[in-house]
């Protein structure tokens, strides 16, 4: 849909603007309250995060392989995929092998980044949702608003009309009746249950291991319950150890939804071992590149890798919190989405969300990895109007606004030439009263004076300056 | 010899806030300095930058530098400004030829309130009636130049000014610079939830350190047809140690 023609339908939107303004502010509130009364230096852990992952990030090609080695010794199967098509195709490959029809999934951004439901839609496998919010979605058809609480746009009362609508369920809103609707639905599909997909929180390759962090046991159920349990894991998810991801754990949980430790912690380490009663026949993990690798290798963004995928740039973003998280038409919104968005899938597709953005910097403060987010989405505005040096893929066709150019090129002139400055003042403010009637058809002025009075130029600040006394005027 | 400071009082403070800008160099002058007021003062450069025009950043933040090239501080009415100048200059001139000379640029410019309270350490006597006012903080002087804690200190010093904190302070206002007319219905609705927070506090002025802000929260609380009036930090102070009416 067109960029202005979202923005205004989401922002009349008063349900979805009621559900995300409270929704948002609870999680801002328990991120803090926790942060406040648990820790004792969260600015260190933060540092230290960060430096956990750049010690990864420097050196991931020894981690992947190192990976790859240890997780094959464990008896998983590793799959490279470099595109969105080549994953799709091994997880279809591997169904199609174990003449599997359903799979049901765990909750992974990585598996909606490559639109795998589609994918085995179109080939005949019916891909279900058993993360409780992605199973909301899934049911109306949307893709999730926002990485972590994939249906938050949702409140109780939506969601018993969604249970009602489409389960054929008794209408409810009180959330632990909802839950068991959900849970009574979700057990009959578990009980034909071979083979379920999930993402992968942390990937560590001195272990070769897997660990998954979800509070409803959906998760769990995915990835020990069926034969076969594939994991899509982005590269940029790998750590070296245990200990490294315990402290991106211990960030991960409080920026995400304020809690210490999810429910669930699975740490797979392989398929069941002779001997055992349960677990898996067959781990797979798909390292996902996605163009991964070329953020990788582009010294100014790099750091975005850093991501953990917390949400919490999105939960205290004011322009997310405005318009939620469909207004990005990408798979991942808000601040990370609009740093990574373009590079993962195009500037020329979604180069459009870098303004929503007014550059309060409250992302890059909350980021538990310290991504400077802001300064990125600036950088990438350079990128869009054709001055960065190694732009993302797509930049070469975007349509550059003459007519903004112009405006800029003229602002740096007068900028630079106080005569002009000082007469576009005068101008102002002698004609402001002049054109004041018509604000609302000029350009830019009518953009401002939608919303606000027209600002009331005063040019008079040099003469009252030359008239105060022990001012150097020079 | 009187200590020497530049005065940058900002485009905004150049097209918009004559008055604001007269009065902050008062308070200046009040502390003994001597203030060089350049007539060549433009802008610092924030539109273009913020919005991605990076070169021609470069040219008006190289303007800046001549201009202000005496080895004294620069002093600024605005805490974004000062932000842009301090941090966003070395930044940009990360790299280049010009990288060591914005650093050392960037190490004399000051946001006014935090040379008023951290270098100055002012003394204010409050000569006004009792009035309740609440406070709005800039997003690049809360989190770039770091200054809103000087910003308050000043407020705290006056005895019958009782300061009430809003409920979301650290959420921006909706203006942004070209944000504001760029995407100016998500503006609104940010501004919008800001009066809101703002009226709930039963306050007479809501007070700002930064012109944009002010510019965009007034702007809109006009048109809404509000009560709460607005003023900018420099006019408020002036007026209650000089005992003015606001």
């Amino acid at each position: 849909m067109n960029h202005e023609k979202i923005v205004e339908e989401k922002l009349q939107d008063e349900q979805l603007r009621k559900n995300l303004y409270s929704a948002m502010h609870t999680l801002q509130t328990n991120r803090e309250n926790l942060i406040k009364n648990k820790y004792i230096n969260w600015e260190e852990l933060r540092e230290k995060g960060k430096q956990v992952k750049e010690n990864t990030l420097n050196t991931l090609d020894q981690r992947l392989e190192e990976f790859e080695k240890n997780a094959t010794k464990n008896g998983i199967q590793v799959h490279w995929a470099s595109t969105p098509e080549e994953a799709n195709k091994i997880i279809f490959d591997i169904a199609k092998e174990k003449n599997v029809g359903k799979i049901l999934k765990g909750k992974s951004m990585a598996s909606e980044e490559i639109h795998m439901n589609a994918y085995m839609k179109k080939h005949g496998i019916e891909a279900v949702e058993t993360d409780l919010g992605e199973l909301i979605i899934q049911l109306i058809d949307e893709p999730p608003v926002h990485i972590v609480v994939p249906a938050i746009h949702k409140n109780r009362y939506e969601v018993g009309d969604i249970f009602h609508e489409k389960l054929g369920a008794k209408k409810e809103s009180d959330p632990e009746k909802l839950n068991e609707i959900a849970r009574n639905h979700l057990r009959e599909e578990f009980k034909i249950l071979k083979m379920g997909i999930s993402g992968a929180n942390f990937a560590i390759s001195s272990e070769g291991a897997i660990w998954l962090i979800e509070n409803e046991g959906n998760g769990r159920m995915c990835t020990t319950y069926p034969d076969i349990h594939v994991a899509i894991c982005g590269i940029e998810k790998l750590v070296e150890t245990f200990d490294d991801a315990v402290v991106l754990d211990t960030l991960l949980v409080p920026s995400a939804t304020g809690q210490a430790v999810t429910n669930y912690n699975n740490i797979i380490t392989g398929p069941r071992q002779e001997g055992q009663k349960d677990g898996p026949k067959e781990v797979h993990v798909v390292l996902l590149d996605n163009h991964r690798s070329r953020i990788l290798a582009h010294e100014e963004y790099n750091e975005a890798l850093r991501c953990i995928r917390c949400g919490a740039c999105m939960n205290y973003c004011p322009v997310y919190e405005k318009i939620g998280g469909h207004a990005y038409q990408a798979t991942y919104p808000g601040p990370i989405g609009e740093v990574i968005s373009p590079q993962l899938f195009g500037m020329d597709k979604h180069g459009d969300v870098l303004s929503f953005c007014s550059l309060c910097n409250r992302c890059s403060e909350v980021c538990p990895v310290k991504i400077p987010l802001a300064e990125f989405i600036r950088k990438l505005r350079r990128d869009k109007m054709g001055e960065g040096a190694n732009p993302p893929i797509g930049s070469e066709k975007v349509q550059h606004s003459k007519q903004e150019k112009k405006a800029f090129e003229g602002f740096r002139f007068v900028t630079t030439n106080p005569q002009f400055f000082h007469l576009g003042i005068k101008a102002g403010a002698l004609g402001m009263p002049l054109i004041a009637p018509f604000a609302d058809k000029l350009p830019v002025l009518k953009n401002w004076v939608k919303h606000r009075s027209t600002p009331k130029l005063d040019s008079s600040l040099h003469a009252k300056v030359k008239k105060l006394e022990g001012v150097i005027y020079e | 010899m009187k200590k020497r400071v530049y005065f940058f009082a900002t485009c905004l403070g150049n097209a918009i806030y004559a008055d604001t800008s007269i009065n902050a160099i008062k308070l200046l002058q009040r502390e003994g300095l001597e203030v060089v007021f350049k007539k060549g003062q433009t802008c610092c450069g924030q539109p273009s930058y913020n919005t991605g025009y990076f070169e021609e950043t470069k040219k008006v933040a190289l303007y800046n530098m001549d201009l202000f090239n005496e080895d004294i501080p620069v002093i600024l009415p605005s805490g974004s400004c000062s932000g842009m100048m301090s941090h966003d200059y070395v930044e940009l001139f990360k790299g280049t030829e010009h990288e060591e000379r914005a650093i050392a640029f960037s190490k004399r410019v000051y946001d006014l309130s935090e040379y008023l309270d951290q270098h100055l350490h002012v003394n204010y006597e409050d000569k006004g009636e009792k009035v309740k006012i609440t406070w709005h903080s800039n997003c690049h002087a809360l989190r770039i130049q770091k200054c809103i804690t000087s910003s308050k200190n000043l407020l705290r010093q006056l005895s019958n000014v009782e300061l009430v904190e809003l409920e979301h302070e650290h959420e921006c206002c909706g203006f942004g610079g070209t944000f504001s007319v760029k995407e100016s219905d998500i503006s609104n609705a940010m501004a919008q939830k800001k009066i809101e927070d703002i009226k709930n506090q039963n306050v007479e002025y809501i007070i700002s350190g930064d012109g944009g802000c002010l510019m965009n929260i007034s702007g809109v609380m006009e048109k809404n047809g509000e009560d709460v009036k607005s003023m900018h930090l420099y006019d408020f102070l002036h007026k209650r140690i000089n005992g003015e009416a606001l």
